[in-house]
């Protein structure tokens, strides 16, 4: 379970990017984050993992208590939470199965990890991984020789190797077309039904966020808005979260066909 | 139908700047070239005179570079050359990495290994010979130890200078799935660079090779001290066949290193 309370992100300059946030996540939820370019979307997801730090208030991931762990407990906690880039952020020059196994690593030993020699159940979990997102015939292939949708799917492969309670996913699929942004949406969704997996997405189209979200999350200036079913989600909804009136380029089907 | 010309922009004139430096790159060579007493009718002077050294050209000793002596001496370079380089690659992967951001999150001692760096990149490859001859003696060894140094500073130079330059998104990544330091900068950084690091140790093998047909005219072994020989000697014909020989080597080097470091990066 994630519990925010009463927390805030203010970072150096001044820019107040959570405020007072008071938000429960349940396990096993799969969750959709909606807001405006620069709402605080990204902050709430990276304050859960301890990638950005709390300024004031509390933070309890798993019984974690993230404002107060040492780099120790830090790791143990990233350890349990899986993270997917709209990057992809992968390691180009070497394998996919190398990339993937970076998500073993807080078991692996650290001479094992400095001869490149991982244990053959790490490499197990890694195949089996990958073969969740249907990629384990590119196990060997250089992760730049992929597609964006495939180099994506690695990204999840290698948060899913951690075997992990919770997988945050930053604008996963912000780089790719709509045909693979639904076949990424898809691989999330079914992770988080198959392995009862809390799932918390930003994503900046709307026809996406009611697609999949079981629940949606709707921030404006670093404040919740709304927080709701994705079926109560209407236009109107969205319309309040944004303040402001829909527009083409929130929604990927219209965008898409702009 | 005649297109008319399409009228430019006005033409930007040159920077004073850049004028003002030409007209300085000359007159400062010009003042060189007349503080050492330098001239073009005394060089042709000079090369026309008869001239001991030239002559041994003309009777190279081809024998020379299969004697038994010159042999261990070549031998005894190309060891410098590749443990030098080996020792001092070894030890510039990490140092590289700790006088880097993303590989020493500590400011103090990170500019502390910058600069001692670059202090021991400062000091040439022919002076250090010279110190370690004068601590551990005439030799193989202060050489091996001078190229050691030298090695070290280079790629270390060369390689914390490509990982200034680096993709950050795998660094986020290793952290935020819990893995150590050591162990981020082993997956996340390392194979980025992997492939520069290993042209720059190739670079820095031919460098070594070359240095060390001179660091032995400061006594520090190989073949230089062999070249020191008989340069002593007057025996210019021996001479000229061991530096033929050393060309030979180095140009074959030469050309397979650049051959693989174009195909590594
Ligand atoms: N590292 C940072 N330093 C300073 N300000 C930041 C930093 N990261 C984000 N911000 C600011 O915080 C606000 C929220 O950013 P972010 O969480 O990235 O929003 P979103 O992901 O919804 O676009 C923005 O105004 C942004 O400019
Ligand atoms: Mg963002």
């Amino acid at each position: 379970m994630i519990r925010f309370d009463k927390a805030n992100v203010t970072y150096k300059g001044g820019v107040s990017a959570m405020k007072d946030l008071d938000l429960e996540i349940g396990d096993g939820e799969f969750v959709v984050i909606v807001g405006l370019s620069g709402a605080g979307k990204s902050t709430l997801i990276r304050a859960i993992n301890g990638l950005v730090p709390l300024t004031s208030g509390g933070l309890n991931v798993n019984g974690h208590d993230v404002p107060n762990l040492n780099a120790k407990g830090r790791r143990e906690l990233r350890s349990e939470v899986g993270m997917i880039f709209q990057g992809f952020n992968l390691v180009d020059r070497t394998t996919v199965l190398n990339n993937v196994l970076m998500g073993r690593l807080h078991q692996v030993p650290l001479w094992r990890t400095l001869i490149g020699k991982y244990p053959e159940e790490d490499i197990q979990i890694a195949a089996k991984a990958l073969d969740r997102v249907e990629i384990l015939d590119r196990a060997y292939v250089r992760a730049t020789n992929l597609s964006g949708g495939q180099r994506q799917r690695v990204g999840i492969a290698r948060a899913l190797a951690q075997e992990p309670k919770i997988v945050l996913a930053d604008e996963p699929v912000a780089s790719l077309d709509p045909p693979t942004s639904h076949v990424v949406m898809k691989y999330l969704q079914q992770i988080s039904r198959d392995l009862g997996i809390t799932t918390i997405v930003n994503l900046h189209f709307l026809d996406l966020a009611t697609a999949y979200a079981d629940r949606i999350i709707g921030l404006r200036d670093g404040e919740l808005v709304f927080d709701g079913p994705g079926s109560d989600a209407d236009e109107q909804t969205f319309r309040d979260i944004y303040g402001r009136s829909l527009t083409a380029d929130d929604t990927m089907a219209k965008q898409a066909a702009l | 139908m005649s297109e008319s010309p399409l009228r430019l922009p006005p033409k930007p004139k040159p920077s004073p700047w850049a004028i003002a430096l030409s007209i300085g790159m000359v007159v400062f060579t010009v003042v060189c070239a007349r503080t050492v007493g330098f001239s073009f009718s005394g060089l042709i002077e000079d090369l026309g005179r008869s001239n001991p050294v030239a002559q041994g050209l003309l009777e190279i000793s081809w024998g020379e570079m299969f004697s038994e002596r010159s042999r261990r001496a070549f031998l005894e370079t190309l060891q410098m050359a590749v443990l030098g380089t080996t020792a001092g690659a070894a030890v510039s992967l990490p140092i590289a990495l700790w006088s880097t951001e993303v590989g020493n999150p500590y400011r103090i001692p990170r500019i502390l290994l910058r600069s001692f760096n670059n202090v021991v990149r400062a000091i040439p490859d022919l002076l250090w010979a010279g110190l370690f001859v004068l601590g551990v003696g005439i030799g193989a060894l202060p050489g091996l130890l001078a190229l050691f140094f030298f090695s070290m500073a280079v790629i270390v130079k060369l390689t914390a200078d490509t990982l200034d330059g680096i993709d950050m998104g795998p660094i986020e990544a290793a952290k935020a799935s819990g893995a150590s330091h050591t162990q981020m900068l082993r997956t996340a950084v390392v194979p980025q660079i992997l492939p520069a690091y290993s042209s720059y140790v190739l670079y820095d093998f031919e460098l070594n090779l070359r240095a060390s047909a001179v660091l032995g005219l400061v006594g520090a072994g190989g073949i230089g001290q062999r070249l020191d020989f008989f340069r002593n000697r007057g025996d210019w014909g021996k001479l000229w066949g061991l530096v033929l020989m050393f060309f030979l080597v180095v140009v074959v080097v030469e050309w397979l290193s650049v051959r693989i470091r174009r195909r590594l990066v």
